[in-house]
């Protein structure tokens, strides 16, 4: 799997996700259920941490976050 | 070594003082805030001389030649103001000189909106060390150094 299909898999894959918006250095995901959310997967695909507030998750993986953004986006 | 002046004038604050889990952990890289002055129309300028490799309307990522990173984000939380507020004055591949006006923004309507206008300042993927001089706490000009970082 690449960083994106990975990424997208440890959100919960794309079921999972209401949104995903990438910031500059994150990816900012709304997610339906967030404890199918899983944070070590997601450091596994690369990101430097994972920030979960309620339904958002908030993925830090530094300024390739709106290419990532875009190949989760062509896989949903 | 390199020069990282100050974007923006006014307080320099620590990361660790900034109201955003992923820059006050250093998650990105380490570096320094500004909190600016509330003047409308304030100026960004690039803190280095590089390739403006990425343009958000509230932020943007200069590479030098040598491949340092340099993230200058104008206030916290501020992608979901989807550029409103904000003007280009550099289009994303240019070649910019420190001291260049990147983007024009207006701190006091950020704070108004209810987000903090506080500017990180972030050394991609630096180590904590390899920053050096850096500027005390406190009132800075925009072109002052705000930082060195040893590479």
């Amino acid at each position: 799997m690449d960083k994106a299909e990975q990424i997208l898999a440890a959100l919960g894959g794309t079921d999972n996700i209401v949104e995903i918006e990438p910031c500059a250095t994150r990816l900012r995901t709304e997610v339906h259920n967030s404890s199918l959310v899983d944070e070590k997967a997601l450091k596994a695909a690369g990101a430097f941490g994972v920030i979960t507030s309620g339904s958002v998750v908030q993925v830090v993986v530094g300024p390739e976050a709106d290419t990532i953004a875009t190949d989760i986006e062509d896989l949903m | 070594m390199l020069d990282v002046i100050a974007p923006t004038a006014g307080q320099v604050i620590d990361l660790a003082d900034v109201p955003d889990p992923v820059f006050s952990a250093a998650l990105v890289g380490p570096g320094a805030a500004i909190d600016p002055e509330r003047s409308a129309n304030t100026q960004a300028l690039a803190p280095v001389t590089g390739t403006l490799v990425k343009l958000h309307p509230h932020a943007f990522i200069i590479r030098t030649s040598d491949g340092a990173g340099i993230l200058t984000h104008l206030g916290i939380d501020t992608v979901q103001l989807n550029g409103d507020g904000f003007q280009l004055h550099a289009a994303e591949g240019d070649e910019v000189a420190a001291g260049a006006v990147i983007v024009s923004w207006d701190p006091a309507t950020v704070e108004t909106g209810g987000r903090s206008p506080i500017v990180p300042v972030i050394a991609l993927d630096a180590s904590t060390e390899a920053l050096t001089v850096r500027h005390e706490p406190g009132p800075i000009k925009a072109g002052d150094v705000l930082f060195q970082w040893s590479r």
